[in-house]
C-alpha cells in the first residue's frame, strides 16, 4: 500500500548495517563494478588508484577474470605509494602468467626498485619479478636474486631463498647449477630466518644434492633451534635424509632390530651377544612388534611400492642391510648432535615441528631414548581437531610397532564426545593395540561406556576393538566372550525391527568378535557356542543368524554336548527355512552339510532326512543363488553314502572318493588359519602420505643409508666441490626426472611460451632474430609454391597458434612419429596440387632432445644404462597401451647378455606358479590385464653399444609409476616407468552441438583465446574435399598433442580448436 | 608446498582465493569440495586432509569459515594445517571475530595479509607482532580518518626492525612510560567421569599468559614454585630451551603485548571441583531423568557460569525438563542446556523430568554424555604457583601482575 515506506524501511535498515561498515573495503566487495575502473586507473591521485585496484581485486576475490586491466595496472607499478605498490602486485602476480607481455613492461620498474633504499620495496620487488614467472627474464631475476642473496637485510635474503624455487620451478636447466649455488650461500648465512628460507629452497629445488648440507651440517644443527617454525619443519627432515645418506641408520633405534634378527637368522652369525639381546626383544619384554618393524623400517627406506612388490617374490636380498650400513648412535657425532638439537623442539609450539622432530627420533634415537617423544605427541593431540587428526594417524603406526611406548598411557586415547567419528575410530584402533593386561580392565570398562553411546556406528566400532582385544591377549578373551554374549541378550539389539540398521550393525559386529575368538581356541570356547546356537530363537538379524549357523557347522564335532545338540537344531533350521533371508539359508544348506559329512553312527540317518529334506526345500526356492547351492550340495552326501560302507570311519584316507574329496575341501579346511600378511603402506612419519596412504607425488623416501660419500664433504668450496655437485646434478637430474616426469614436460610448454615472448613483433623476421638468443627456430613453415603468400599466413600463425599453444616437442613429434597420418596427408597433397605446403623441421635433434628419463642407471644395472622416452606414436595393438622408446646402452667393459623388460605383475605370476607360499600375497594383486606387450629380447649388447625397442605399456593410473623388472646376464632389476598425464589423453570426436553443450558446463575456468586465418588453407582444403578425411586426421593429431601438452600440468583444461574444413573438436578431460 | 588458499563462508560461496604458485588452483575445486561436504556431512567436513582428484586438500573450520588449502605435491600436512590455524587466528585478531561478512568488508587486509603471510607456498611472516608493524589493523580511528580524509594507507613504509634481528618476534625500539607485566595463568580442566561415576581422568591443560609492556629489550626469567607439576610443557619460540632444560626456569625476551608464552599440562587430577550426577531410569516407554549438581572440593572461590549440556538420544519423541535453579533450554537439535550459574548456598540445583520414547522402544539403551561447563576466576586447579618474576635489566618503575582463571575444558560425565 505504501511501497514508499518498505522502501524507506529497507533502506534504514541497510543504513544502519552500513554504519558498522562505514570506513572499510564493504562497497569496494559488494558492488565492485558500480563506478567505470578503466579511468581511476589512470587518475593522478592515488587514492582513486587505489580505489580502482581495490574493486579490481574485489573482482579477482570474486573470481572474475579482470585481466583485460592488466596494461593499465601495470602502468601503476612505478608509483611511490606502497599501498598502491603492493596492490599492484596482487594483482600482476595474479595475471602475470596470462599477460606476459605486458608484463614484461614492468620488468624495469622492478629493476629500480631491487636497487631501492627501503628493504621492503627491494624485498616486495624481487617477490614479484619471481613471481611473475616469465622465461624471457629468468636471467634477469637469476641476477636479482645473486644481488639479493647479499643483501645487508635479513628479510631481503630471506625474500631471495623464496624466490628459488619460483626460478626452479621454470625449468630452465642452464640455471640449475647457478641457483644451487645460491641456495649453498643462503644454507651458510649466519642469520637463523634466511637459513628457514634456504632450507625450504633446498627442498624445493635440489633435495637430492646432500653433499650440500653435508658440508654444513654442524652448523645447520646448532642453528636449528632458532630457525623459524616453517624453517625447522623442512630442515628437520632434510638434516635426517643426510644423517642416514651419510652414516647409515642406528645400530641402538627400534628400525635396527629387525633388520638384525633377520640377518642373524639368515646368516647365522650372531657374533654379537647384542645380537640375541636385540633378536629377542618381543619375548623379553614386549617392547616391538618386530615382524612389523621390520615392514616399517623397509618402507621408510624404500618406499612401500617397492617394498611391498618385491617382498611378494621373495627376492629380498637385492637390499640387504649389513652392518657397515649401520652406525652407533651412542659414538657417532652427526646423530648425536642431531638428536640432541631436536630433542627441545619436542617442546615447541608448532605442532608440525614437534611432529617432525618426533619423527627424528623414532627413526634414529636409541631405543630406550624414544619414549620421550611420547608425551609431547600426545600433548600435540590437544592443539586443534585437525591436527589431533593428523597426529593420531602417526602414533597409530608407531603404537602399532611399539606398543610398550603408548601403553601407559592409554587414558589419553580415551574418547571424547566432542571427537569426530574419524578420530574415535583411530583411537579405538590405537587402543586395542597397545592394551595390555594391567590395563586391559580399565579399557574394558571404558568400552562398556562407549557400547552405550548413542553413535551406534562407533558402538559397534567399539565391538570390534573388544574382539581385537581379546585376540591381542588371549587370557582376556573369556572376559571378552563373556562380556560381548551379554551383550547380544540385550533385548533392544535382538529384535529385528524397531531399532534399525544401527543395531544390527552393533549385533552382527559383537557375533563376528565372538566368532573371531572361539577360531583362536575352538576347544576352550565350547559352552560359549552352545549359548550362541541357543540363542538363535531371540536373534532375529540375517547376518547374524548367518554367522551363527555356520559356527553350527564348523564346530559340529567339537566336544561332547554339541553333537548331542546337533538333531535339534538342524530340525528347528529345518524348521524355520522357509522364512529365512537369502544368506541364512545358504549358511542353513552348507551347515547340513557339514554336519552330514561329520556325522557318525546313529544320527546319520535323520541328518540324511533333514538335508534331503532341506535341499528340496531349497531347490523350489525363488533366488536362483540357493536352488544352485542346493543342486550342487545335492551331489555330495550320495557320494558320502555310496563310499561310507567303506570308509566312514577312517577319515583321511586316500582312496576316499572324489567327492567326498572336494566336500572336505570345500567344506574342512575353513578352520584353517589363514596368515594375514600385513599389507599396510607406511610411509614416513609426518608426512601426506602417510595420511592419505597412498605416495604422493613428490614423496620419496629416506636415502639409502650410506649412499653419501664421506670424501665429498671434506673438501673445502673450491674446485673439487664444484666437480661434485656438477657430478651429483648430473645423476640427480635423472633420478629428478624419473621422479617428476609432469614438471619436465613443463618445460617444454615454456620454451614455447618463451619463442612466443619473443616474437611478440608477430613479423617473421623479427620471430627468428629474437629467438636467435635462445635457439634457431626449430619449425619452419613455407610453401614451395606461392612461397611469399602462403609463408606471411602461416608464419604469423606460427607463432601465434601453434607455436603458444603447442610445446615444440609435441608439434616434432607429431611431425616425425607419425608418419601414417599426417605425412602421407602432405605428401598426397603434394600430388595433387604441387604448389602446396610443407612444413620443415630444422635439425631438430640438435636443438631439442626429446626428454629422455632413466629407467635404469650404470652404477645399478651393472653398467646397463636404460633410458626411456614418451613418443606419441599410437600404438598398433590397442588404443589403451602407451608407446615409450627405450634405449638400452652398455657402459660397462663386458658384453651384456639376454637384456629383456617384463612386467613385474606377470613375473611374480610366475613366481608364484613354483612358489606355494607367495600364492596368498600375490593373488590379491593379481591383475588379468596384460599391462606390457613382450618386447623383442636383446641377445647381447657389446659395450658401448645402444640397442633401441618401443614398449608398448598400459598404465594402470595416470599418476601411479609401472613396475617392471629388468632382466640382464639373468639378474633381475626392479625398474619402474613413470607415466606422463600427457599421454593419456585421447581423441573423443563429437558434433559441434555436444560440444557447445559440454563446453557451456564448464563456467569459470581461464580462457586464453588465440586465433588465426589459415586464409590459403582454406582455399585448399576446398578444393581438395576428397583429402579432407586425411586432413582431417592431420587436425585432429594437431588438436590431440595440443590437449596433450596442456594436460600435462595435470590442470585441467578445455582446448578447442575451430577448424574451417569441419570443426574438428577435441574435448579433453583428466 | 602450498599452492592456493580459498576462504568459503559457511554456505559454500569462494569469498576469496590466493593462488600461491605460479600452478594455478581453478575454483572448481571449491564445487568439488562443497558437493561433497553436502553429500557426506559432517564426517567429511572433519577430516582435516581430503584426497581428491586432482589435488590434495586441507582444510580448516573456525567460526563457519573454511579455510581450504591446496597442494599437488608431498608436504607435511601438519604444517599446512598450523598454517591455516594461523591464518586463522590473525584473522580474528585483526578483524575482531571470524564471519562472512567480516572477511568481505575488509578483503584487501586479507589479502595483504596473506600476502605477508605465505609466500610461493612457504610461510613468510607469521609472527602477529611483526604483522601487525607491516599492515596495520583496521580500527575505529583509521576507519574515521579514511571517511573524513578519504586517504588512509594501512600499509607500512618500512619494514620492521624485527625482521632483522635475532628476536624476529620483538621490535627493537619500543617504548613505554610505564612499564608492565601482567602473567595469566589460565586452565582448562579435562574431566572423564564414567557411568559408575569414578573418575577415570582428569586433568590440566594450562597456557602462561603473558601481556608485556616492557620498554627497549627486557629478558624475563620466570620460575614456578613446583615445576614438578608439570606433566609436559610446550613453549613460545622465544624461550630459551636451556635453562628449562637445566633448572626449569623460563628465561624469555618477550613479544611486545599479548602473547601465550607456554602451555603445559598436568594429569591425574584427584578430584573436581563439583559433581554432576546424572540419573536415568527407563519403564514403560517413559525416561525420568534426574541430575545433580554440587560443589565437590570447595576451591576457596566463587565457581560461575556453571553449565551442564546433553544431547538427548535420537530415539526421544519428547522431553519435560524442569530445574529448581536456572533455565533449561532444549534447542532445535535435541541438545538440552541447563545454565545453572552460580551454585546457591541453601540448595543444591537439580534438573528433572521425563523424556517420552518412541512408541516402539520400551526402555533407554543409548545414554547421552552430559559436558559441564564452569568457571573459577582466581584459582589455578593445578596447583602450578608462579614464584617470580623478574627482569634483568630493571626499569625505573616495573608493575608486576599475577592472574589466574581455570575453565572446564573436556569435562565429561557419562550417564
Amino acid at each position: 500500500m505504501f511501497p514508499q515506506f518498505g522502501a524507506t524501511a529497507e533502506t534504514l535498515s541497510k543504513a544502519s548495517t552500513m554504519v558498522f561498515r562505514i570506513g572499510t573495503d564493504a562497497h569496494l566487495y559488494d558492488d565492485p563494478d558500480d563506478v567505470s575502473i578503466a579511468p581511476l586507473l589512470d587518475s593522478k591521485f592515488d587514492s582513486e588508484k587505489c580505489e580502482a585496484l581495490k574493486r579490481l581485486l574485489a573482482l579477482i576475490a570474486q573470481g572474475f577474470d579482470v585481466s583485460n586491466f592488466f596494461p593499465q595496472v601495470v602502468k601503476n607499478v612505478a608509483t611511490q605509494s606502497l599501498e598502491v605498490k603492493k596492490l599492484v602486485y596482487l594483482y600482476v602476480l595474479h595475471y602475470a602468467e596470462k599477460r606476459p607481455n605486458e608484463a614484461l613492461l614492468s620488468i624495469n620498474c622492478f629493476q629500480k626498485d631491487l636497487g631501492d633504499p627501503n628493504p621492503l620495496v627491494r624485498a616486495w620487488a624481487l617477490r614479484t619479478m619471481a613471481g611473475i614467472r616469465l622465461h624471457v627474464i629468468a636471467p634477469l631475476v637469476l641476477v636479482a636474486v645473486g644481488k639479493c642473496a647479499r643483501d645487508p637485510s635479513v628479510y631481503v635474503r630471506k625474500c631471495a631463498a623464496n624466490a628459488l624455487p619460483k626460478l626452479h620451478d621454470l625449468r630452465q636447466e642452464e640455471h640449475t647449477s647457478a641457483i644451487e649455488e645460491i641456495v649453498g650461500i643462503l644454507l651458510n648465512d649466519h642469520s637463523p630466518g634466511v637459513v628457514g628460507a634456504a632450507a625450504a629452497a633446498f627442498a624445493s629445488v635440489c633435495p637430492y644434492n646432500l653433499s650440500l648440507i653435508g658440508r654444513n651440517y654442524r652448523k645447520l644443527c646448532e642453528i636449528l633451534p632458532d630457525v623459524e617454525e616453517w624453517g625447522q619443519i623442512v630442515l628437520i627432515g632434510i638434516l635426517l635424509r643426510c644423517v642416514i645418506a651419510r652414516h647409515g641408520l642406528v645400530k641402538e633405534s627400534i628400525m635396527f632390530s629387525l633388520h638384525h634378527s633377520e640377518s642373524s637368522q639368515s646368516e647365522k652369525d650372531g657374533s654379537d651377544v647384542e645380537f640375541g639381546l636385540l633378536k629377542g626383544s618381543r619375548d623379553v619384554n614386549g617392547t616391538c612388534d618386530s615382524e612389523f618393524v621390520n615392514m616399517v623400517s623397509r618402507c621408510y627406506i624404500e618406499g612401500p611400492d617397492e617394498y611391498l612388490s618385491r617382498s611378494s617374490y621373495a627376492s629380498k636380498e637385492s637390499f640387504n642391510l649389513n652392518g657397515t650400513q649401520f652406525t652407533s648412535g651412542k659414538s657417532n657425532d652427526d646423530v648425536k648432535i642431531l638428536l640432541h638439537c631436536t630433542s627441545p623442539l619436542l617442546w615447541c609450539n608448532n605442532s608440525a615441528v614437534v611432529l617432525a622432530a618426533a619423527g627424528v627420533h623414532w627413526v634414529m634415537a636409541p631405543k630406550e631414548d624414544v619414549k620421550r617423544i611420547v608425551k609431547p605427541l600426545l600433548f600435540i593431540l590437544r592443539s586443534s581437531n585437525a591436527s589431533k587428526y593428523v597426529v593420531l594417524c602417526n602414533i597409530q603406526v608407531f603404537a602399532k610397532a611399539m606398543p610398550s611406548l603408548f601403553a601407559p598411557y592409554y587414558e589419553d586415547f580415551f574418547i571424547c564426545s566432542s571427537d569426530s567419528y574419524q578420530i574415535k575410530a583411530l583411537k579405538l584402533e590405537i587402543l586395542s593395540s597397545i592394551a595390555t593386561e594391567s590395563s586391559i580392565s580399565s579399557i574394558f570398562k571404558e568400552f562398556q561406556d562407549y557400547i552405550r553411546d548413542p553413535d551406534r556406528r562407533f558402538a559397534a566400532d567399539t565391538v570390534a576393538a573388544i574382539g581385537l582385544c581379546a585376540q591381542r591377549l588371549p587370557k582376556m578373551a573369556h572376559t571378552c566372550v563373556d562380556g560381548l554374549l551379554a551383550l547380544t541378550r540385550q533385548e533392544f539389539l535382538t529384535k529385528d525391527l524397531g531399532s534399525g540398521d544401527q543395531e544390527a550393525g552393533v549385533l552382527i559386529q559383537a557375533i563376528m568378535s565372538i566368532k573371531s575368538i572361539i577360531k583362536q581356541d575352538p576347544p576352550g570356547h565350547e559352552k560359549v557356542i552352545i549359548q550362541l546356537i541357543r540363542s538363535l530363537d531371540s536373534i532375529k538379524v540375517p547376518a547374524a543368524r548367518a554367522m551363527i549357523i555356520w559356527m553350527v557347522g564348523e564346530y559340529s564335532s567339537l566336544g561332547e554336548i554339541i553333537p548331542r545338540m546337533l538333531a535339534t537344531v538342524l530340525k528347528y533350521l529345518a524348521w524355520c527355512f522357509i522364512s529365512e533371508a537369502l544368506e541364512t539359508k545358504l549358511q542353513i544348506l552348507n551347515a547340513a552339510s557339514k554336519v552330514l559329512l561329520c556325522a557318525t553312527g546313529e544320527d546319520l540317518w535323520m541328518f540324511k532326512k533333514i538335508f534331503s529334506y532341506l535341499v528340496e526345500l531349497a531347490e523350489c526356492d525363488l533366488n536362483y543363488d540357493i536352488r544352485d547351492r542346493a543342486r550342487f550340495l545335492k551331489k555330495f552326501p550320495s557320494g558320502n553314502s555310496s563310499s561310507q560302507g567303506l570308509e566312514e570311519g577312517t577319515n583321511g584316507v586316500p582312496e576316499k572318493d572324489f567327492v567326498h574329496v572336494v566336500a572336505e575341501s570345500i567344506f574342512g579346511r575353513q578352520t584353517r588359519e589363514v596368515k594375514e600378511s600385513i599389507n599396510y603402506r607406511f610411509y614416513l612419519p609426518g608426512s601426506l602420505s602417510q595420511i592419505v596412504l597412498h605416495a604422493a607425488p613428490g614423496y620419496e623416501p629416506l636415502p639409502k643409508p650410506c649412499s653419501l660419500v664421506l670424501d665429498d664433504l671434506n673438501v673445502p668450496e673450491g674446485t673439487r666441490a664444484i666437480e661434485n655437485r656438477a657430478n651429483y646434478s648430473g645423476t640427480d637430474d635423472d633420478d629428478h626426472g624419473t621422479s617428476s616426469d609432469c614438471s619436465d614436460d613443463e618445460s617444454a610448454d615454456y620454451n614455447s611460451q618463451r619463442s612466443i615472448t619473443g616474437s611478440s613483433g608477430s613479423d617473421d623476421s623479427e620471430y627468428t632474430s629474437e629467438s636467435n638468443d635462445t635457439a634457431d627456430p626449430l619449425i619452419k613453415i613455407s610453401d614451395i609454391g606461392n612461397a611469399s603468400e602462403y609463408q606471411n599466413g602461416v608464419s604469423q600463425c606460427s607463432p601465434d597458434n601453434l607455436g603458444d599453444l603447442m610445446s615444440n616437442r609435441s608439434l616434432e613429434f607429431w611431425l616425425e612419429e607419425q608418419p601414417g597420418s599426417s605425412n602421407s596427408a602432405i605428401s598426397e597433397k603434394n600430388e595433387v596440387r604441387k604448389p602446396s605446403a610443407r612444413i620443415s623441421i630444422g635439425d631438430v635433434g640438435r636443438q631439442v632432445k626429446p626428454k629422455s628419463y632413466s629407467l635404469l642407471d650404470s652404477a645399478h644395472g651393472n653398467g646397463l644404462k636404460v633410458d626411456y622416452s614418451f613418443s606419441s606414436e599410437i600404438s598398433s595393438i590397442s588404443p589403451l597401451l602407451v608407446c615409450i622408446e627405450v634405449f638400452f646402452k652398455n657402459c660397462s667393459s663386458e658384453t651384456l647378455l639376454e637384456i629383456t623388460l617384463v612386467d613385474e605383475e606377470a613375473n611374480r605370476a610366475l613366481d608364484t606358479a613354483d612358489q606355494a607360499v607367495a600364492v596368498n600375497e600375490s593373488s590379491s594383486s593379481y591383475d588379468n590385464v596384460p599391462t606390457l606387450v613382450p618386447i623383442e629380447e636383446i641377445a647381447s649388447l657389446e659395450p658401448g653399444q645402444t640397442a633401441r625397442r618401443i614398449l608398448q605399456v598400459r598404465f594402470h593410473h595416470h599418476l601411479l609409476p609401472l613396475k617392471l623388472t629388468l632382466f640382464c646376464n639373468f639378474k633381475k632389476h626392479p625398474v619402474k616407468l613413470r607415466p606422463d598425464i600427457g599421454y593419456f589423453v585421447k581423441p573423443l570426436p563429437i558434433d559441434v552441438e555436444t560440444f557447445m553443450d559440454k563446453e557451456s558446463h564448464l563456467p569459470g575456468m581461464f580462457e586464453y583465446t588465440r586465433s588465426c586465418t589459415f586464409t590459403d588453407h582454406i582455399e585448399e582444403l576446398k578444393k581438395e574435399s576428397g583429402d579432407s578425411l586425411l586432413i582431417k586426421d592431420k587436425f585432429l593429431a594437431i588438436c590431440e598433442s595440443l590437449a596433450l601438452k596442456m594436460l600435462s600440468n595435470a590442470n585441467l583444461c578445455l582446448v578447442s580448436v575451430d577448424m574451417p574444413v569441419a570443426a574438428n573438436l577435441d574435448d579433453a578431460s583428466a | 608446498m602450498l599452492q592456493c588458499i580459498f576462504l568459503l563462508s559457511d554456505s559454500g560461496e569462494v569469498m576469496l582465493e590466493k593462488q600461491l604458485t605460479g600452478h594455478r588452483v581453478d575454483r572448481s575445486i571449491c564445487d568439488w569440495f562443497w558437493d561433497h561436504a553436502i553429500s557426506q556431512g559432517d564426517s567429511f567436513k572433519s577430516q582435516p586432509v581430503i584426497a581428491s582428484p586432482t589435488h590434495y586438500l586441507f582444510q580448516v573450520v573456525r567460526e563457519g569459515i573454511t579455510f581450504l588449502a591446496c597442494t599437488q605435491v608431498e608436504m607435511p600436512p601438519l604444517m599446512a594445517i598450523e598454517f591455516l590455524c594461523r591464518v586463522a587466528d590473525v584473522l580474528s585478531d585483526y578483524l575482531g571475530g571470524l564471519n562472512e561478512d567480516v572477511i568481505k568488508d575488509n578483503f584487501v587486509i586479507v589479502y595483504e595479509l596473506l600476502d605477508e603471510m605465505i609466500d610461493n607456498g612457504f610461510p613468510l611472516t607469521t609472527e602477529p607482532n611483526i604483522l601487525r608493524e607491516m599492515i596495520a589493523p583496521p580500527n575505529i580511528v583509521s576507519k574515521v580518518l579514511s571517511v573524513v580524509t578519504g586517504t588512509s594507507s594501512n600499509v607500512s613504509d618500512t619494514l620492521p626492525g624485527a625482521t632483522g634481528s635475532c628476536v624476529p618476534w620483538r621490535a627493537a625500539d619500543t617504548k613505554y612510560a610505564n612499564n608492565e607485566v601482567y602473567v595469566d595463568l589460565v586452565e582448562q580442566m579435562d574431566a572423564v567421569i564414567n557411568r559408575d561415576g569414578v573418575l577415570v581422568k582428569c586433568e590440566i591443560y594450562g597456557e602462561v599468559q603473558v601481556n608485556s609492556h616492557l620498554s627497549g629489550l627486557p629478558d624475563l626469567t620466570l620460575s614456578f614454585a613446583n615445576p614438578s607439576l608439570l606433566d609436559d610443557v610446550r613453549f613460545h619460540p622465544c624461550v630459551r630451551f636451556r635453562p628449562w632444560e637445566s633448572n626449569q626456569i623460563l628465561s624469555f625476551v618477550p613479544p611486545d603485548g599479548e602473547f601465550k608464552l607456554m602451555s603445559y599440562r598436568v594429569k591425574k587430577l584427584k578430584s573436581t571441583p563439583i559433581y554432576v550426577k546424572p540419573q536415568l531410569t527407563s519403564d514403560a516407554g517413559t525416561c525420568r531423568v534426574n541430575v545433580l549438581v554440587g560443589i565437590r572440593n570447595d576451591p576457596g572461590k566463587t565457581i560461575d557460569s556453571i553449565t551442564v549440556q546433553f544431547q538427548l538420544p535420537p530415539c526421544i519423541l519428547s522431553a519435560d525438563l524442569t530445574s529448581n535453579h536456572g533455565t533449561v533450554n532444549i534447542l532445535s537439535n535435541k541438545i538440552c542446556s541447563w545454565s545453572i550459574g552460580r551454585i546457591p548456598k541453601d540448595k543444591a540445583p537439580s534438573l528433572s523430568g521425563t523424556l517420552v520414547l518412541e512408541t516402539e522402544s520400551e526402555r533407554l539403551h543409548v545414554f547421552p554424555t552430559f559436558r559441564v561447563g564452569f568457571r573459577i576466576m582466581g584459582v589455578a586447579l593445578s596447583g602450578l604457583q608462579i614464584d617470580k618474576l623478574d627482569l634483568r635489566t630493571v626499569p625505573n618503575r616495573l608493575y608486576k601482575g599475577f592472574r589466574a582463571l581455570t575453565r572446564a575444558g573436556e569435562f565429561e560425565v557419562r550417564s
